[in-house]
């Protein structure tokens, strides 16, 4: 760390400790990083609560703008979106809770849970999404 | 430290909770605990969410002003501004630095409480008055 710009070059290149350019894919990472960007992404997304909340305490018209949005196919892709990334986050937080108590950090099975949450999420999005067109 | 020679305190004793021991993991244990609530709360809202759909203003707000969905709402909000707060918090302090990140910490934390405080006041607005 002492070097200073008018030192003279090192004889030969300092090892460096690993960065992120240089670790080899794998499920659990993007599955890290999935958590935390469907976190962010929900931390946003509460707004459209708050907005619906909003309308439905005010009156009927702001609840028909709020209706307006929700109901176009740009409110249904961002209803969509927050949906996968709420169960998306809550699978994931599900495997952080079984990990802090110890289970699953193994080889098989942190890749299972990694998998488990990736399908568990988009799989109970679609299921809520039939249930939502069905009971229209 | 004030304390003189003739101090019948321990060195312990003198430096216990004033560091940061103890008080580390703290708030990731709220984040947990929070987050344990939110698995229920999320299943319960996102079924309050299917039996409002194609509801108008008064079927949603009748619907919002029964005591079980209203009350599952606002655990739902509860726990989730502050679980957020929380976790927006880890990623400020991995990514911002310096004048920057104090600046983040404070708007999060007002983000979280007043997003908070409206759905909360929006909720029993609905179901009181």
């Amino acid at each position: 760390m002492a070097t200073s710009p008018t030192a003279p070059k090192p004889m030969r290149a300092r090892p460096l400790s690993p960065h992120l350019g240089i670790y080899r894919f794998t499920l659990t990472m993007a599955m890290s990083i999935a958590h935390r960007i469907t976190g962010i992404g929900l931390y946003v997304g509460v707004l459209l609560l708050a907005w619906f909340l909003v309308a439905a305490a005010t009156d009927a018209s702001a609840f028909r703008a709020f209706s307006r949005f929700i109901y176009s196919i740009i409110g249904r892709l961002v209803l969509f979106g927050f949906t996968w990334a709420l169960f998306h986050h809550m699978l994931g937080g599900v495997r952080h809770f079984l990990w802090d108590a110890g289970y699953g950090l193994d080889d098989p099975e942190r890749e299972q849970l990694a998998q488990a949450t990736l399908i568990g999420g988009f799989a109970l999005t679609i299921a809520v999404w039939i249930i939502a067109y069905a009971v229209r | 430290m004030s304390n003189s020679e003739k101090s019948y305190r321990t060195p312990l004793g003198r430096v216990r909770l004033l560091g940061s021991a103890h008080l580390g993991t703290e708030e990731t244990a709220r984040l947990r605990l929070t987050s344990i609530a939110l698995v229920p709360l999320t299943f319960g809202f996102v079924w309050l969410v299917l039996s409002l759909l194609r509801k108008d203003y008064n079927g949603v707000r009748a619907e919002l002003g029964k005591p079980l969905p209203a009350i599952v709402l606002l655990l739902f909000i509860l726990a989730g501004v502050y679980h957020m707060q929380i976790g927006m918090k880890s990623v400020i302090l991995d990514y911002l630095h310096g004048q920057l990140r104090e600046w983040a910490l404070i708007a999060n934390a007002f983000f979280a409480v007043a997003l908070g405080m409206i759905c909360v006041y929006a909720v029993l607005r609905i179901g009181f008055v």
